[in-house]
């Protein structure tokens, strides 16, 4: 037989995939149940990640320490932005400069401001001193107009005020200088100011404010560690808590971990669905392709005897697995995509994870993958009823029915 | 399945999705208002929040889309089939628009309108667009 055109071959496809739409329907729910399953556990994964790294990169530090007792607060503000006070005595911040491998240290206060008009819940102020720290210092550096005067903010993307504008907490106006990226981490949701202004907020608060801010004189919440190149943060970690006592440390892998864990319980939902659905659709696939299979013997038969060879047969068989793959795996993914885009917010709240969306390259390679994972269980599926039937002989199985 | 008894169904279909749209604000995915989340003025006088207008502009949409399918059922000849279909695909638009563009949500991330009632409305308004887009689609193909 001679070759056939592509147009043929691919109408040849098309018509017999047409004449079956229920079953072919199921086939395709199947696959993209696969594919939407597996795509969304792969796009969680890689939206905390993404958040994950864009926070840590804007934290600029490489341990951060906090006051025992407080790991989990200090995590918490860094994660999700929970506004939070807490104080250790700062004398312990000038033994933690001289510690071997500390490359520069940085104090913070953390405060947790009440209800302000910007936003629906208290935010995590954040009192720096602009000179030494570095969360903000190298942003500082990448927008040189800006500057952090006297009762100035720079502001999470999540609350809301442009730049110009002033925001009110504890009675004291803070004139916004500056708003900075996304990162769907805890700094989203915190605002940035000197101590100095921190100290005067505090100390007007009694006759400004409806609760009066305490901060103790000489006393930081954090401090923030840049360690020497080439020098594991976990040994000079170590080594801070052992020369300083009550201080614990926060170290980028722990964070990593934590939102691993909190986000384990979502991704192994979906992993064992994505599993569940495989297990049961593989074989479920196989035999609908396999009652096909045995439907269609005798016009494969009559294929070829018409002088179609086995693998022009096998080529039509694998083609329509894989355009209901294609069909199926297109379908998930493009439904996973708009769900997950649009519940974007409901998601990172509900998960309580640090998260951001994917960047496009990113959705595109995951795409790709579930796609080609779509092609792959297609295929596995089809491949006993191309067996079955490159096997039978044409004359045997016309004669059959008679 | 013959034609009218599809066209019927697309019918029943639109008039499921208005009674959602206009419901969705309220009680499926309630806007904050619902949660007791107001603006409140200078003087003290609470205001919807903007969620809450673009709820009761839904709500208006939403009965405009059962309206249309009501007549798809009742009437559903070629010219009604068209003109439903166009305008379901205008009003599908609106339904996306007024939560985006229009009129808006709250701003802040953590408002219970744009985590759930938002990407809920925006869902209502693509389907909407897609049986409006058949419609038209389906009355040129019969030609």
């Amino acid at each position: 037989m001679n070759r056939p055109s592509d147009f043929r071959f691919l109408s040849l496809v098309a018509r017999n995939l047409k004449n079956r739409p229920y079953r072919n329907i199921a086939t395709i729910f199947a696959i993209a149940v696969i594919a939407a399953t597996f795509f969304s556990s792969q796009y969680l994964m890689n939206g905390a990640q993404q958040s994950l790294d864009a926070g840590i990169s804007r934290m600029g530090a490489d341990i951060l320490v906090v006051p025992e007792g407080y790991a989990g607060a200090g995590q918490t503000i860094i994660l999700a932005g929970t506004p939070t006070s807490f104080f250790f005595e700062d004398s312990g911040f000038e033994k933690i400069s001289r510690i071997p491998g500390v490359a520069k240290a940085s104090p913070q206060i953390y405060i947790a401001t009440l209800f302000a008009s910007c936003c629906a819940a208290p935010v995590q102020m954040i009192a720096i001193d602009p000179e030494r720290d570095f969360t903000i210092g190298t942003w500082l550096k990448e927008n040189p107009d800006i500057t952090l005067g006297k009762d100035d903010i720079i502001i999470g993307s999540s609350i809301i005020q442009n730049v110009g504008n002033d925001l009110m907490f504890y009675g004291h106006a803070f004139h916004v200088v500056g708003v900075l990226e996304k990162t769907g981490m805890g700094v989203d949701n915190a605002v940035f100011t000197r101590f100095e202004d921190a100290y005067v907020m505090a100390a007007e608060s009694g006759e400004k404010a409806e609760k009066k801010l305490t901060i103790p004189q000489g006393q930081v919440s954090a401090v923030l560690v840049k360690v020497d190149p080439g020098t594991p943060p976990a040994t000079v970690a170590s080594e801070i808590m052992a020369q300083v006592p009550g201080t614990k440390t926060i170290l980028p892998s722990g964070l990593l971990n934590a939102v691993s864990g909190q986000l384990g319980a979502t991704t192994r939902i979906l992993s064992v669905s994505s599993l569940a659905v495989a297990v049961v659709s593989v074989p479920l696939l196989g035999i609908i392709s396999m009652m096909v299979a045995h439907e269609r013997r005798k016009e494969v038969a009559i294929l070829r005897a018409l002088g179609a060879t086995k693998s022009f047969v096998v080529q039509l068989m694998l083609a329509e697995s894989f355009t209901l793959a294609i069909i199926g795996g297109c379908i998930g993914i493009g439904v996973s995509v708009g769900i997950l885009v649009m519940y974007n917010d409901f998601i990172m709240h509900t998960l309580k994870i640090p998260f951001i969306i994917p960047s496009p390259t990113v959705i595109l390679v995951q795409g790709v993958s579930a796609l080609f994972l779509s092609i792959v269980v297609g295929g596995i599926a089809s491949l006993y009823p191309v067996v079955l039937i490159t096997r039978s002989e044409p004359y045997e199985t016309i004669r059959g029915g008679e | 399945m013959n034609s009218d008894k599809v066209v019927n169904g697309i019918g029943a279909l639109l008039v499921l999705l208005g009674v959602l749209v206009a419901l969705t604000s309220w009680f499926i995915f309630p806007v904050c208002e619902m949660h007791g989340l107001y603006t409140e003025t200078k003087t003290g006088t609470k205001l919807p929040m903007p969620c809450g207008y673009t709820a009761r502009a839904e709500t208006g949409i939403g009965a405009l889309i059962v309206l249309a399918g009501g007549l798809l059922i009742v009437r559903g000849t070629r010219e009604t089939r068209q003109a439903v279909g166009v305008f379901s695909v205008a009003t599908g638009v609106l339904v996306i628009l007024y939560p985006t563009f229009l009129v808006g949500m709250c701003k802040l991330a953590d408002h219970p309108c744009r985590q759930l009632t938002l990407p809920a409305l925006e869902i209502l308004g693509i389907i909407v667009i897609i049986i409006g887009g058949y419609l038209v689609w389906k009355k040129g193909v019969n030609e």
